[in-house]
């Protein structure tokens, strides 16, 4: 496990949509350069925790955030937060692979040129985080192809990739594997878990066994009340093996949820 | 019992059947008496010779002059505008002046074309001062093709896929980039089906024209002269001039055929639009 | 910070497209009445709506009654109604449920081209094929009945497209169950499939009839022109839009005045249609 140093920090979270409270009340520190899963039946607002971290809340119409998500000192969820840059610390990676249907060259050019990075610079950075997902080898010689000739698998990785390209603190992955097939999950799986020590990496999923393989941090969305919150935070295998909180001990061990 | 029921589908599909064909058979029927009636004066030099005995002879190269000129005055008076139109609709949250917006897109859409050409004629004409002008004309179907534009570029816009704008946005690009750089270039294929179809209409239309480009049969020296668009020729050839019905035929042959290109042309650019589409799903 | 005023420019470029677009209709509007003015505050308002002599080259004594132009123009659409939408529904239902795979595909090709077929060369023809058959058997030709069949053809691939994708929206579990419960094919089209249709066939009509209402040249060449009423579908009639086509040319001060006036009477029929295609709920866009 990584030196442990909090790196974001969340006080009091809650979203609603229009009338519906959609989570409340959530306290939760994220560990510099660890792997933190948030887990939990479907519809208890770990989708919305995660878009709220770099404010893809904003698109949606009708919802409202409230409480303090505070990153290297400032609060993500300020009005006042430059929100542009913030993404730009902040990466995300979806769970269906979404790359932009233009050459894979230009999905690297949009995001690096808008970030103010040279023509020179923007080819050297779209190299190195190629290799680092390990598509470098598979698309090298066709970077002026469309990127959705891609596979799935291969099309999940130009995703991470091209956050990777941004130098993100954090990167945000929302069920990344759920959408690919047995092996390019698996694939994917390792990327994810070799980012521990350079990235601080948050990811939704409903996989337990995969929170187990790759999670330092667990965090457990449970519905109360009729609103999401967090019932219960730890190491994974602490976790795993002496949960306190009922609802995340039966389903953490799988007889509910 | 169960006969009857059988025959009862075989009459109905029969009547259906002949109701289909009702629709099918006018257009051959249409082209068959086009050709019958104007294919013999369509030569080489009917597209390359000035309009003589005001139709009954000679050929349509000032005319073809005219409608190219009015149409191209018509796209780009509309194209820039069209788009900044449908991107205020699709880049804003729902508000009361977006609502307004749309309809009046839809109001324009149906305000008949004539009415179109009282208005030019009004304003373009003689409160701007344009005169009976290619520009006068063209700035007038640039009005009517606005709604076409603008609604099949907001379908190009929302038919791209939501983890477009999403994924743009978390990686921290503006508005700007988002649209310029990401959108725009999915929405293209749509965007230019929108302008064939504006293209098409621009070119069937008469009655927005006849009082605003006027009938001129010259060839216009500047956008500020008067030129009868093909269509303005073929009805004033139908109406006005005794014996003219072969130079109509004849023209109407020739803006068909375009009007045929430019459907398949559409086609095309469809076909490429939903090909890419599927494939970035 | 650039970045954000690059947004900035955008966003004020937009509102600037969407201004000039919703002005463009207030504008129409406005020059429309500003032309129409005299004859709007005439006080003769509602002469021009209920009189049927329309004389404007009369020195003495011009007479401007649109009665019978506006009658022209809502049997003409009537006419085309009755024959253009039972065709365009029954090829529509052909279409879908019917028609082998390949064979729907050219239907949908031609009507598409159908479509596109500018309603001037609908006139043309319709001068030269119509209007001489129908001559043949009860002249004069040019006729209520000549106008009607060319608007019918124009407005046939409107009706027959939009009632087709009504059709094929429908859920194919709905027809799935009409047929579980035995109906023969025509009852579950004409029992399950066109009632739940209904909304999107209606709209697909009253859009058609609004094309057919404002439709001025493919009309012009066909109707005969003569401002009566007509007793009979053989008689020659003048709708309004032909009147505005074949007098705008040298109409002069009261005369053009009325000629706008009628302009916006056409703008507030087709808005009409409008509003039964926005209560329909087609306009969702």
């Amino acid at each position: 496990m990584a030196e442990e140093s909090a790196l974001i920090e969340v006080k009091n979270l809650s979203i609603n949509y229009d009338d519906f409270a959609a989570l409340r009340d959530v306290h939760l520190t994220i560990q510099k350069g660890n792997i933190t899963a948030l887990v939990g039946p479907s519809g208890c607002g770990k989708s919305s925790f995660l878009q709220s971290l770099n404010r893809l809340t904003d698109l949606i119409p009708g919802c409202q955030t409230t409480g303090e998500m505070i990153l290297g000192g400032k609060n993500i969820l300020s009005p006042g937060c430059d929100v542009l840059s913030l993404r730009r610390k902040v990466g995300m990676v979806f769970q269906k692979p979404n790359p932009f249907p233009q050459s894979i060259r230009r999905n690297f050019e949009i995001p690096l040129r808008e970030h103010g990075f040279s023509k020179l610079e923007t080819t050297d950075r779209m190299e190195d985080s190629l290799k680092r997902v390990g598509l470098w080898n598979e698309v090298s010689n066709r970077l002026s192809r469309s990127a959705a000739n891609l596979s799935g698998g291969q099309q999940q990785r130009l995703c991470i990739a091209r956050a990777l390209a941004l130098d993100p603190e954090v990167i945000l992955f929302d069920e990344p594997c759920s959408a690919l097939d047995p092996h390019a999950s698996g694939v994917v799986e390792d990327l994810i878990s070799s980012l521990r020590g350079s990235v601080t990496v948050v990811i939704v999923t409903h996989n337990l066994a995969q929170a187990r393989r790759i999670a330092d941090h667990l965090a457990v969305f449970w519905v109360r009340g009729g609103s999401g919150t967090i019932v219960e935070t730890g190491a994974t295998d602490a976790l795993f093996t002496s949960a306190t909180d009922p609802d995340a001990k039966s389903y953490l061990t799988g007889i509910r949820g | 019992m169960v006969r009857s029921k059988r025959n009862g589908d075989l009459y109905f599909g029969i009547i259906c059947g002949l109701a289909a064909l009702c629709g099918i058979g006018p257009l051959l029927w249409i082209v068959y008496d086009l050709v019958k009636l104007g294919a013999g004066r369509i030569s080489p030099g009917f597209f390359t010779d000035a309009v003589r005995e005001s139709g009954r002879a000679g050929g349509i190269a000032p005319v073809l002059h005219s409608t190219f000129l009015i149409v191209l005055c018509c796209l780009g008076a509309a194209i820039p505008p069209g788009l900044g139109v449908a991107f205020y609709l699709t880049e804003n949250g729902e508000n009361r002046f977006r609502k307004w917006l749309r309809a009046s897109v839809d109001l324009l859409a149906t305000i008949p074309s004539i009415v179109f050409g009282l208005f030019g004629m009004a304003f373009f004409c003689r409160f701007l001062g344009l005169g009976f002008s290619i520009l006068s004309g063209g700035l007038t179907l640039a009005c009517m093709i606005l709604p076409v534009l603008i609604r099949t570029t907001v379908a190009a816009v929302e038919a791209l896929p939501d983890h477009l704008r999403s994924s743009a946005t978390a990686l921290g690009l503006t508005k700007t980039t988002i649209l310029l750089r990401v959108l725009l270039p999915g929405a293209t294929p749509g965007i230019v089906i929108g302008i064939t179809i504006g293209t098409a209409r621009a070119l069937s239309e008469t009655a927005a024209l006849i009082f605003t480009s006027g009938y001129a049969t010259r060839t216009p020296d500047s956008l500020l002269d008067s030129g009868r668009s093909i269509s303005v020729h073929i009805y004033d050839l139908a109406m006005n001039i005794p014996n003219g019905a072969q130079g109509a035929s004849a023209s109407a042959l020739v803006l068909l055929i375009a009007l045929l290109l430019i459907n398949f042309l559409t086609n095309f650019f469809s076909e490429l639009w939903l090909k890419n589409l599927h494939s970035s799903k | 910070m650039s970045r954000l005023r690059s947004d900035r420019v955008l966003s004020f470029v937009l509102n600037a497209a969407a201004l000039l677009c919703g002005a463009l209709v207030l504008g129409i509007v406005l020059f429309l009445s500003i032309e129409a003015a005299p004859t709007i505050f005439s006080g003769k308002i509602s002469a021009f709506f209920t009189d049927e002599k329309w004389q404007p080259g009369s020195e003495r004594d011009p007479q401007f009654g649109i009665f019978s132009m506006l009658l022209a123009s809502v049997l003409i659409t009537l006419l085309a109604a009755i024959l253009a939408v039972p065709v365009g529904i029954c090829g529509a239902i052909f279409r879908v449920f019917y028609a082998p795979e390949s064979l729907a595909k050219w239907q949908d090709r031609f009507l598409e081209l159908l479509a596109g077929i500018p309603s001037v060369i609908f006139g043309f023809w319709g001068l030269s094929v119509i209007v001489p058959f129908i001559n043949r058997y009860h002249p004069p030709g040019q006729s209520l009945l000549a106008a009607g069949i060319v608007l019918a053809l124009m407005i046939l691939p409107t009706i027959a497209l939009t009632t087709k994708s009504a059709l094929t929206a429908i859920s194919p579990s709905l027809m799935a169950g009409a047929a579980a419960l035995g109906l023969s094919r025509p009852a579950q089209i004409l029992q399950v499939a066109i009632p739940t249709a209904r909304k999107g066939i209606a709209a697909g009509c009253a859009l058609g009839l609004g094309r057919a209402i404002g439709e001025t040249m493919a009309v012009v060449m066909v109707c005969g022109n003569i401002a009566q009423i007509p007793h009979s579908v053989f008689d020659p009639v003048r709708p309004v839009t032909s009147t505005i086509a074949l007098e705008m040319g040298y109409a002069t001060a009261e005369h053009k005045s009325y000629l706008y006036a009628a302009g916006l009477v056409l703008v507030l029929m087709t808005a009409l249609f409008l509003l039964v295609r926005i209560r329909k709920g087609a306009s969702q866009w």
